[in-house]
């Protein structure tokens, strides 16, 4: 669990934090948002120590950080950032093996988790570990960015703008692979990104800063309802916030039971988002989708009526997972 | 590739790589053995002397005590350059780095000639002026090398080895140093190369060594002196380089196979 309460930091005499308090509850997944400058990578450093704060609290399960050495407390926070900071001169399986050694884990047991994170993340062994960080992809190299992080096991995860350096479809892609992983694992993750779309996609809270303090947070869906004011409102794609609303629902929660009329031609999965749905009746000009399970067996009917008369699900179905 | 056809050919590489070095060697051999046999060769050179092998001392001698000149100006300066660089590069020693920095660059603006005038009337004749003068002459390549190659490592780089939970000693011992140790082995390379010539100086303050013979050469008009000295000291210069270069090559392919 982390804790800001009223965490100010000031360069000289520019105040690039300004009295942010934030409640990050253990496993939960809490993005920063905002424009650049705003302080969200500044505010995401100040809970490793790579930044001291200059005011006000911040504690982790409910220590103050003041209170921990920064070089162990590092070692028990995973770090990623958006040009992986990968040691050149170190193999993969190195690099991933880095702060189990620091730690003094044994050899093997440090051999042991860097096979499990290659495995974990895609990265085959025999093609990888020997590889050095400049013969991999700039998405192969983000994966070894994030196993280096797990790879002792820390409880939090602090990743900074970790996707931003990649091609649209790579980054979709490891967004999922994360989606996966913490799924899993229950990290409590903090994420700081610009990019609103992967925000939503990913976060159980979410918290949108500009110039240093906190404008508004909740869950996505919340905010994107109730936008507090236009520059949230901006934030969150002005006009394409309905969209981005039908991206967090899932056609399962609207689709209607078979009709008695014929099942339209296409055809969705049930675990597709609504966005997809409006999508593919834009494509197939249809106001009618048959949904289907995983076996591809008909399970119900998305028509475009029951999308627009039922935009607003309750909350709390829309992000179960 | 099978793995014999593999061995034989880094074999075959390692041996074309390893040539120069030996081929500098041997000639520089041939020189100090063969000079004091050379009568005739080096007559046509200088027809006019009685003498023309310099038997003042052997070149042996004389070869051993250059490069304990060298050797001993070389531990000074790459143990306090690399030092001075590497305190100066830390967040506490930072203040002193335009110092360091400007030290460096004075002590190659002097001509060596004006820091043994200088240094003779305080050490005295013999050899501590030349090693002074040398150390000063040599710590500026060694410095701007450590101070460019620690500088270049990737900040990104640095402060993940910080955020990973290095501590300062592990982040210079492990990540730092190894990726500017190519940079800062160059700046030896230049610098001890420079000094194996510069050397010869030391000669004018009775500091014996191949300095002697050209000295000796240039004061009684004495070609066949000079040539001797010369050619021994190019082709020394030429070993040490060239056995650098071998060494930066293993470095630099240890750096990405260890």
């Amino acid at each position: 669990m982390i804790e800001l309460a009223h965490v100010t930091k000031r360069f000289d005499d520019a105040v690039a934090v300004d009295d942010i308090s934030l409640h990050i509850a253990k496993g939960k997944f809490c993005a920063l948002v905002g424009t650049s400058g705003c302080g969200k990578s500044t505010t995401l450093r100040m809970i490793n120590r790579l930044i001291e704060h200059s005011e006000g609290d911040i504690l982790l399960d409910g220590q103050p950080i003041a209170a921990y050495d920064p070089v162990k407390l590092r070692r028990r926070i995973g770090y990623v950032i958006q040009h992986t900071g990968l040691f050149p001169h170190w193999t993969v399986a190195r690099n991933i093996g880095l702060v189990p050694r620091l730690l003094k884990w044994s050899a093997a047991e440090v051999q042991a988790k860097v096979d499990e994170l290659m495995g974990l993340l895609g990265l085959p062994k025999d093609e990888f570990a020997h590889k050095y960080p400049h013969q991999l992809s700039g998405g192969q190299a983000q994966r070894v960015g994030v196993a280096r992080a797990l790879a002792a096991d820390p409880d939090i995860l602090l990743m900074d703008e970790p996707f931003g350096a990649l091609d649209p479809i790579t980054r979709e892609k490891l967004q999922d692979e994360l989606a996966r992983l913490q799924a899993k694992m229950h990290k409590t993750v903090v994420f700081v990104t610009h990019d609103m779309d992967e925000a939503l996609r990913l976060a159980d809270h979410l918290v949108v800063m500009r110039e240093g303090r906190i404008v508004q947070q909740g869950t996505p869906l919340a905010l994107l309802q109730h936008p507090q004011d236009s520059f949230v409102e901006s934030l969150l794609g002005g006009l394409e916030r309905g969209l981005k609303q039908a991206a967090l629902t899932r056609v399962k929660d609207h689709m209607a039971p078979m009709g008695p009329t014929l099942p339209a031609q296409s055809r969705i999965p049930a675990t597709f988002s609504l966005r997809q749905g409006l999508s593919m009746m834009l494509r197939d000009h249809t106001d009618r989708l048959t949904v289907v399970d995983q076996h591809d067996v008909p399970v119900g009917e998305l028509t475009l009526r029951k999308i627009v008369k039922e935009a607003q699900p309750e909350q709390g179905k829309a992000r179960e997972s | 590739m099978s793995h014999d056809a593999l061995s034989r050919s880094l074999t075959a590489r390692g041996v074309q790589q390893a040539k120069w070095p030996a081929i500098w060697l041997v000639l520089l051999m041939a020189c100090v053995w063969g000079f004091p046999y050379a009568d005739g060769l080096l007559r046509i050179i200088e027809p006019d002397s009685s003498q023309v092998v310099y038997q003042r001392a052997s070149l042996a001698t004389l070869l051993v005590q250059h490069m304990l000149v060298v050797s001993a100006a070389a531990v000074i300066t790459v143990v306090g350059g690399v030092l001075a660089a590497i305190v100066v590069t830390r967040e506490w020693g930072r203040n002193f780095l335009p110092l360091v920095s400007q030290v460096a660059s004075l002590g190659q603006t002097f001509p060596p000639v004006a820091v043994l005038a200088l240094a003779v009337p305080a050490l005295g004749f013999g050899t501590l002026p030349i090693i002074v003068a040398l150390v000063l002459y040599g710590t500026l390549p060694i410095v701007r090398n450590t101070l460019g190659g620690l500088q270049d490592v990737d900040k990104e780089v640095k402060s993940a080895s910080v955020a990973m939970g290095m501590t300062s000693w592990q982040t210079l011992r492990q990540v730092e140093l190894p990726l500017a140790a190519p940079v800062i082995l160059a700046g030896i390379r230049t610098s001890i190369t420079i000094n194996i010539s510069t050397a010869a100086i030391g000669a004018t303050v009775g500091a014996s060594n191949l300095g002697d013979p050209i000295i000796a050469g240039i004061v009684n008009g004495n070609m066949a002196y000079i040539v001797q000295g010369a050619l021994t000291i190019a082709l020394l210069a030429l070993t040490v380089d060239s056995l650098f270069e071998r060494l930066q090559e293993r470095l630099r392919s240890r750096l990405y196979t260890a």
